[in-house]
C-alpha cells in the first residue's frame, strides 16, 4: 500500500520534472542564461580582482568568502554534534575488529598502507598549496588527508592510529580553519578595510599583493588541515566495536 | 513536450532519475541507514544537475592560462556552490550516522517500524 502510493506520487513528480527538462535550454551551449550575467565578469577579471588564477578558488575565497566561512563553521559544528552525541574515542579501552580478530591484516596490506599513506599525504599537501593555480584547494586536500588516515586505521586499528595522532594534538587543529578565517577577516578591519578584504589600503601595490597571497594561503592551509583532522575525529568517534566484546583468540 | 530537447539534456534526465530513486528510498525503506543513503543519492542528483548547468561543450577548466579565451571556460559559480554543498552533505551524513549509532545502542534495531513499535506508518 505504502509502496503503491509512493510510486504514484513519484510518477507524478517524475513527469513534471521531465517536462521541465524539456523546457530547459540545451545543455553545453555557451549562450545559456547562466553564462550571461556574473560568470563572464568572474572569468575575465577574477585573476586581477581576487588574486587566484583558478577562478573557482577566486569565487570561493573572495567573491563568496562569507559563504566559505559559514561552510567551515558547518563542518566544525558537525564535529561538535558528533562528539556531543557519541563522545570522544575511548583510548585504551577501544578495540577495533582488527585488534582482536583471528585474521590479522596481512603483511602485504600493512606494508602497502605504510608505504602509501605518506605519499597520499604529500599529494594532499600539493593539492592544498596549489589550489590557487590548478584545480584543487583546501577542502579537496582535507578530504584526501582524512581518507589516508582512515586507510591507516582500517589496516592498523584504532589504538595504533590514536597513538600516532593523539587527541591532544588534534583538538587545537580542529578549530584552526575557523580561527584562520576569522584572523584573516579581522586583519582587514585592523588595516582599515572591510571584513574579509584581502587588499589593504595605504600600502604599495607589491606589498598589498604579497599580503593577499599570504592570507589566502593561510586560509587554504587552515581549511585543508582542519578539514582532514575533523574527518579523522568524526571517524574515530564512530568506531564502536569494543561494545561487542570480541574475545581474543581463545582456541 | 519537446522530446529532442529531452534527448539532448541527458544529464538532467539522469539527475531526475537519481532524485526519484533517492526519494523512493527515503519514503519506503524502513532501515535508517538506507534512508541516509537515499538522502545522499538525492543530494548527488542536485550536484549533477547544477554542475551540468554550468557546462560548456568542449570547454576548458576555469583556470586562467595563456591562450584560453574566457568564453570557452565552464561556469565556475556552480562548481564553487557544489563544493559548499558537498561539505554540508558530508556534515549532515556524519551527524545522522552518529544518531543512528545511538539509536542502535538504545533499541537494538535500525528498523523504523520496530523503533516506533507498530507495523505500518499509516
Amino acid at each position: 500500500m505504502r509502496k503503491a502510493i509512493m510510486l504514484l506520487a513519484l510518477a507524478g513528480i517524475g513527469v513534471m520534472l521531465i517536462y521541465a527538462v524539456g523546457e530547459m535550454p540545451p545543455m553545453g551551449d555557451s549562450g545559456n542564461p547562466d553564462k550571461t550575467h556574473v560568470a563572464p565578469r568572474y572569468l575575465e577579471h577574477g585573476e586581477e580582482e581576487a588574486g587566484a588564477s583558478n577562478v573557482v578558488t577566486a569565487v570561493r575565497l573572495n567573491y563568496r568568502g562569507y559563504d566559505t566561512m559559514g561552510e567551515v563553521a558547518v563542518i566544525f559544528c558537525a564535529l561538535c554534534a558528533v562528539v556531543a552525541v557519541l563522545g570522544r574515542e575511548k583510548t585504551g579501552l577501544s578495540r577495533t575488529h582488527m585488534d582482536v580478530s583471528r585474521v590479522k591484516a596481512s603483511v602485504v596490506v600493512r606494508t602497502t598502507v605504510r608505504f602509501l599513506v605518506p605519499v597520499i599525504i604529500f599529494f594532499a599537501i600539493y593539492i592544498i598549496l596549489h589550489g590557487e593555480e590548478t584545480p584543487g584547494g583546501g577542502f579537496q586536500g582535507g578530504a584526501i588527508i582524512g581518507a589516508s588516515i582512515i586507510l591507516f586505521t582500517l589496516a592498523f586499528g584504532l589504538p595504533e592510529s590514536t597513538r600516532k595522532i593523539p587527541l591532544k594534538s588534534r583538538v587545537p587543529l580542529e578549530s584552526f580553519a575557523v580561527i584562520a578565517f576569522l584572523a584573516a577577516g579581522f586583519t582587514g578591519i585592523l588595516f582599515g578595510a572591510n571584513f574579509l578584504t584581502y587588499i589593504m589600503p595605504g600600502l604599495s601595490e607589491h606589498a598589498a599583493e604579497t599580503i593577499r597571497q599570504v592570507m589566502m594561503m593561510v586560509i587554504e592551509i587552515g581549511i585543508g588541515f582542519a578539514g582532514g583532522i575533523i574527518f579523522t575525529s568524526i571517524m574515530f568517534a564512530m568506531i564502536r566495536e569494543d561494545k561487542y566484546e570480541l574475545q581474543p583468540d581463545s582456541s | 513536450m519537446n522530446f529532442s530537447r529531452i534527448a539532448h539534456n541527458l544529464n538532467y534526465v539522469f539527475s531526475v532519475v537519481l532524485f526519484l530513486l533517492g526519494l523512493y528510498t527515503i519514503a519506503v525503506k524502513p532501515n535508517l541507514v538506507k534512508k541516509i543513503m537515499g538522502l545522499n543519492i538525492m543530494e548527488t542528483s542536485v550536484f549533477l544537475f547544477m554542475v551540468s548547468i554550468g557546462m560548456v561543450g568542449s570547454g576548458n577548466a576555469p583556470v586562467v592560462t595563456e591562450g584560453v579565451k574566457p568564453a570557452t571556460m565552464v561556469n565556475p559559480i556552480p562548481q564553487a556552490l557544489i563544493l559548499t554543498g558537498i561539505v554540508v552533505a558530508v556534515s549532515t551524513t556524519a551527524v545522522a550516522l552518529s544518531l543512528c549509532i545511538r539509536i542502535h545502542e538504545h533499541y537494538d534495531s535500525l528498523n523504523a517500524f520496530e523503533i516506533l513499535g507498530r507495523d505500518e506508518l499509516f
